[in-house]
């Protein structure tokens, strides 16, 4: 038994080394830990308060004051940018955790059990994947935000709780809500998937013969096995939630003014980048950047789990 | 083969239903009453008079209650009437009408271009593994796949009409073979060919090194017929399965450029209807987003075996 | 030298010509329209417009209806009225009835004269329900028999009755003593009845099409209107019955993004925009294309008296002192032309010079809110603004929402943006509704009856169902008066003035219409209709 449990060990630590080897995925890693670190540390390392406006200092370019300038409203640009890396992580993350976690159940399901359960799972998967998904979340976010916030409002006037009544979280949860629709499919189809192909290896059926728990089965064999191509995908998930939620708040939709997003700030930007350029290159280039470092971590890890090619 | 399409396309008839309730009742219930809404939106100078609202509601039939509105809403799609405009009164399908072949052009145009650039690119890449030539080319479009296309369009368009010289403005359509579609093709291009170039250096890679083709290159084969021969077949199937994300990455993709670019298509429209809460065109342009993709996943499941034999027997294991 | 070469056949100046075409051939198609002609001018248009019918009372084409119709009378920028269509016009003396002589020479472009007839055929089908005209109200909705043609579904207005071809005369349902103002304006355009309506006598589809067979009365006619790329060219109408016009074309094309709209206008490409909202216009394209003589028009934020928390007048007051808006100018119209407003009316003979402004109080503010039912910021449900659909709008809500924040510390404050566009009062809570009001008129009584009188779409929308039965007794009162009596001017300023009281409303600023066209086009100036006054003067180059 004892072997087994060596050969557990060994492989995630020869991912591990395999991953550092990788320098363009360590730089995607490095990028996204510092925006994580920043976001958690947000309130803390802002320079300014994002929502407080100085008049006097409108528009102004980055400089020792203020890194990154300042807005037409004269709030900081670069305490903007920290909070928009908030609403972003959070939103990634969420999102694709919620959708992830639909998605191993209904493709587990779908996996283990077959027939028709199996098929109209996968109708509901491939039903979902053909909608238009930024057609389909503006239909949502207009039809369902009004009716949301007035009951939100109801119950605020009948028990005075202010939780009812900071509604911003309510843009989240219709943002969630609507991503997580449009992203689980592909999470399910991935799980169900690897179950199949799993199912039936050599080595499950060797196991079963032996007269393993199932529940053994599961976790030795399946879920290293398996976990692989799902770790991949959440990472190239992550950062398409990402940019996504950006386009979004692009829009218009989701997080809304004055909450900074990175899509929102973008969009601001546009208007003016003749005349303030960075008021858009500050949230254009620190979005482009996380973007790429999601895929350079995604390819690492693909390549770090799925040792299959060798060097001429 | 005949019956594998036939039940196919059977299937897409309870899909778009789902898809055409769930958008309905949506706008039905959630976004309110597109009449009261024209009247509401209206300056503060222009009179409010709820006997010509509800006169204007009656006759648009809008006071039924929703499941006889949605059904009296599929029964005239099957007749081909998609319903009136709730803000121009044209019919709908002409609407649809002028501004599909626009996306549908692009569209064509999109993918072909990416197939061109991206496929030859890939393999290069591959081909260099590690080299010099595949971290320019990787790198060129990880950085290229990774600027949202709503900020380049804006940008290089603007860039444009002040550098070159006068009489050349890149915006409106001309048609698909107009100097005009240059730009906007390009920024649509972008997502698809970062990913194609991508998926297509790493399926090269992964086949490079397969059984089959070193014994071709043992047997003494020049390098050029191993990689025609031998790679091209599994080299394009996981491009031509990516085809399903290039046709959602493009539908998402042309809102914003025929928005920028000034294009009259689909993604316009979408977005125009949607702001306008005009629930006749919305459901219309949703069902034809749907009926696109599921037809591009067709076409995918059809070609596929033609590309990998292998693939034929795995494939009700999508 | 060109006689010499004139007998070989290729003379200089058609050699340059040959040079000219094929050089113009090489260039790539799209781009050879865009080149700059003197006498033709090329305007920006604002979207692509689904639908150019004359008859809807606005509109993003509105704006150009001038070049095609003759309306029956004009404004030009400075206020005055000029005769158009009509030539003269008498109310009789307790202004109950008015006679109107239409022009002698007034044709459309086909030759038809135009004729009492047209006339009042006209005005029955913009008053009709299927037209859908939105401001016929304002125009015809004291004529007798108007309510039954625009609710009723009468075909005829028993107010109006032709004496002959070119005299027609309007009985009222009321003395009105400033009915000759209210047509004034591009409204409700006279057009060849006969050839526009259908058996039913609603409107055919598409009737404005010029491949339709579209007659017209102005200047020019529309020789394009291509409903794809959103095209439209308009030359000049031989049989107008006015001066000849200066220019030989106009064209319009839709570019929607502002910011290539206005790269294209620096450039050179297109003299003039139908309607450019972007921050620094000024900066962007120069003083005298951001002004304009100033209109009966202004922005400003209304509170909702319905919903809580604005349901409760102490409240309102609270907010509405708690805002620098010294600072609300400074971030959002800055030094441009637009005026800081202080009360509704403006550009009209009642403004008033002794309105007491709201002040900017902070402290009070706080007194008030403590001492409104809620007692306390935190117990206020969360405060939402609507119809901040353009960047200034957004400037403006979130600086109030700041001031909001520091001077009253509530931090709930949510606004609706682009695509989120609108939700109307029945549907939830809204209270703060950023939204124009403006009028066709220069009358003071008209501004404010359709601003601050409870029967305006604007009390019953946006301020929640508004209503002080003194503002409205006022107003009904000052609307019997004739312009001359200075009483009518006196009475719409006690009604402004209790109507300041209420605090139900955040003043903003007053709008000019901007000339919206580069300096290189001459005899361009708007009036409160928003339309060129003389479109027939236009010229552009030199």
């Amino acid at each position: 038994m004892t072997a087994v449990v060596e050969e557990d060990v060994s492989l995630v630590r020869d991912a591990w080394r395999r991953l550092r080897a990788n320098r363009l995925a360590v730089v995607g890693l490095c990028y996204i830990v510092l925006l994580v670190v920043v976001a958690v540390a947000g309130p803390w390392i802002s320079p300014y308060d994002f929502l407080s406006q100085d008049v006097t200092m409108r528009s102004a370019p980055p400089s020792l004051v203020h890194w990154m300038g300042t807005d037409q409203l004269g709030r900081d640009v670069l305490s903007r940018v920290i909070y928009g890396a908030r609403t972003a992580l959070i939103v990634a993350v969420v999102v694709t955790g919620i959708s992830l976690a639909i998605g191993i159940v209904l493709g587990a399901i779908a996996g283990y059990v077959g027939g028709r359960l199996d098929a109209f799972i996968m109708w509901l998967t491939d039903v979902t994947m053909s909608v238009p998904s930024l057609l389909l979340v503006i239909v949502i976010n207009t039809s369902l935000k009004p009716p949301l916030q007035r009951w939100l409002d109801e119950l605020f006037l009948a028990t005075k709780n202010p939780i009812f009544r900071d509604t911003m979280w309510l843009d989240f949860v219709l943002v969630f809500g609507a991503m997580t629709l449009i992203l689980w499919p592909p999470y399910a189809r991935l799980v169900r998937g690897q179950i199949l192909s799993i199912r039936n290896r050599n080595y499950v059926t060797a196991a079963r013969a032996l007269g393993l728990p199932a529940r053994t089965i599961v976790r030795r064999y399946i879920v290293l096995n398996a976990i692989g191509p799902v770790i991949v995908a959440v990472s190239a998930g992550l950062g398409a939630a990402m940019v996504l939620e950006s386009a979004f708040s692009f829009l218009g939709i989701g997080v809304t003014l004055p909450t900074p997003s990175w899509g929102n700030m973008i969009s601001d930007g546009l208007r003016v980048w003749r005349n303030a350029p960075h008021l858009l290159a500050a949230p254009a280039i620190v979005l482009g950047l996380a973007t790429i470092a999601f895929s350079f971590l995604g390819d690492g890890l693909n390549d770090a789990l799925n040792p299959r090619q060798k060097h001429r | 083969m005949l019956l594998f399409v036939a039940r196919r396309v059977l299937v897409w008839i309870p899909s778009l239903l789902l898809i055409l309730f769930v958008v309905y009742a949506l706008a039905f219930y959630g976004a309110g009453d597109p009449i009261k809404l024209i009247f509401l939106k209206a300056p503060g100078d222009v009179a409010y008079n709820e006997a010509r609202i509800e006169a204007v509601r009656e006759a648009a039939g809008l006071d039924r209650p929703f499941i006889a509105q949605f059904a009296s809403y599929v029964g005239n799609l099957l007749q081909g009437d998609w319903g009136n405009s709730l803000i121009t009164g044209q019919p709908v399908w002409r609407t649809i009408a002028a501004a599909a072949p626009v996306s549908g052009q692009l569209g064509l145009a999109t993918i072909i271009l990416t197939t061109l650039i991206a496929i030859p690119l890939g393999v290069i890449a591959a081909l260099n593994q590690n080299g010099k030539l595949d971290y320019i080319t990787l790198g060129a479009a990880l950085a290229v796949g990774a600027i949202p296309p709503y900020v380049v369009g804006p940008i290089l368009m603007v860039s444009l009409i002040l550098l070159l010289p006068p009489g050349s403005i890149p915006y409106g359509w001309g048609g698909i073979f107009d100097v005009r579609v240059i730009l906007p093709l390009l920024v649509l291009c972008m997502a698809p060919v970062s990913i194609i170039v991508r998926q297509t250096r790493a399926a090269v890679i992964e086949v490079m090194n397969d059984d089959f083709i070193r014994t071709a290159r043992a047997k003494g084969l020049p390098e050029r017929i191993v990689v025609l021969r031998h790679m091209m077949r599994p080299v394009l199937t996981p491009v031509v399965t990516q085809l399903g994300i290039i046709m959602i990455s493009l539908v998402n993709g042309a809102i914003f450029v025929e928005l920028v670019f000034g294009l009259p298509g689909l993604g316009r429209l979408a977005v125009q209807s949607t702001v306008d809460n005009d629930y006749p065109v919305i459901l219309a342009v949703t069902l034809i987003g749907a009926a696109l993709v599921m037809l591009s996943n067709l076409v995918v499941d059809l070609a596929y075996p033609l590309l990998d034999p292998r693939a034929h027997a795995a494939r009700s294991d999508r | 030298m060109a006689q010499e070469d004139s007998g070989r056949g290729l003379s200089r100046r058609s050699f340059v010509k040959l040079a000219a075409a094929v050089a113009g051939a090489a260039l790539p198609l799209g781009w050879q329209q865009a080149l700059a002609e003197e006498g033709v001018l090329k305007i920006v248009h604002l979207t692509l417009n689904p639908d150019w019918s004359p008859l809807r009372g606005g509109g993003s084409h509105y704006n150009w209806q001038s070049l095609i119709w003759a309306s029956p009378m004009y404004f030009d920028p400075e206020g005055n009225i000029h005769p158009y269509l009509f030539t003269s016009w008498q109310p009789n003396e307790d202004w109950t009835v008015w006679t109107f002589d239409i022009h002698p020479d007034a044709v459309f472009s086909d030759g038809t004269p135009i004729t009492a007839a047209h006339v009042k055929g006209s005005w029955e089908l913009n008053a009709r329900p299927s037209t859908r005209n939105q401001r016929i109200d304002l125009v015809l909705s004291s004529v007798a028999g108007f309510s039954d043609v625009h609710t009723g579904g009468a075909r005829e207005l028993s107010g109006v009755r032709i004496v002959n071809d070119k005299q027609i005369e309007v009985t009222l349902e009321g003395p009105d003593p400033i009915f000759d103002l209210k047509i004034a304006n591009q409204l409700a355009p006279i057009v060849k009845v006969e050839d526009v309506v259908d058996e039913n006598g609603d409107a055919k589809e598409e009737w404005w099409q010029p491949a339709n067979g579209l007659v017209v009365s102005g200047p020019f006619r529309p020789t394009l209107v291509d409903m794809t790329t959103g095209q439209v060219e308009y030359e000049p109408n031989p049989l107008f019955f006015g001066p000849a016009p200066a220019l030989t074309r106009v064209e319009l094309m839709p570019i929607e993004d502002t910011v290539v709209a206005v790269a294209a206008l620096q450039k050179g490409e297109f003299d003039a925009h139908t309607e450019l909202r972007v921050p620094n216009l000024i900066e962007q394209l120069g003083e005298e294309f951001a002004s304009g003589p100033e209109i009966p028009k202004g922005q400003h934020f209304w509170l909702s008296t319905r919903t809580a928390p604005t349901d409760d007048p102490k409240v309102r007051e609270a907010l509405i002192l708690a805002i620098d808006r010294e600072g609300l100018k400074t971030v959002t119209i800055g030094d441009g032309p637009s005026k800081k407003a202080e009360q509704v009316l403006n550009a009209v003979s009642g403004v008033d010079p002794d309105f007491e402004p709201y002040p900017f109080d902070p402290e009070r503010a706080r007194q008030l809110l403590a001492e409104s039912s809620y007692g306390a910021p935190e117990n206020l449900p969360s405060l939402m603004m609507v119809g901040i659909s353009a960047p200034e709008f957004e400037a403006a809500a979130q600086y109030i929402a700041e001031q909001w924040r520091q001077n009253l510390g509530i931090d709930s404050v949510q606004m609706k943006p682009q695509i989120d566009a609108y939700s109307g009062p029945d549907q939830g809570n809204v209270q703060i509704f950023r939204d124009d009001v403006a009028t066709r008129v220069p009358d003071a009584v008209v501004y404010l009856m359709a601003s601050i009188h409870s029967q305006s779409s604007n009390a019953q929308n946006k301020m929640g169902g508004y209503r002080n039965e003194k503002v409205d007794a006022l107003l009904e009162e000052a609307s019997m008066l004739p312009p001359s009596d200075p009483r009518r001017d006196e009475l719409a300023r006690e009604a402004q003035r209790l109507f300041r009281n209420d605090y139900v409303f955040i003043p903003w600023y007053h709008e000019v219409v901007p000339k919206s066209a580069m300096p290189r086009v001459h005899n361009f100036g708007r009036s409160l209709d928003l339309n060129v006054s003389e479109p027939w003067k236009i010229t552009v180059g030199g």
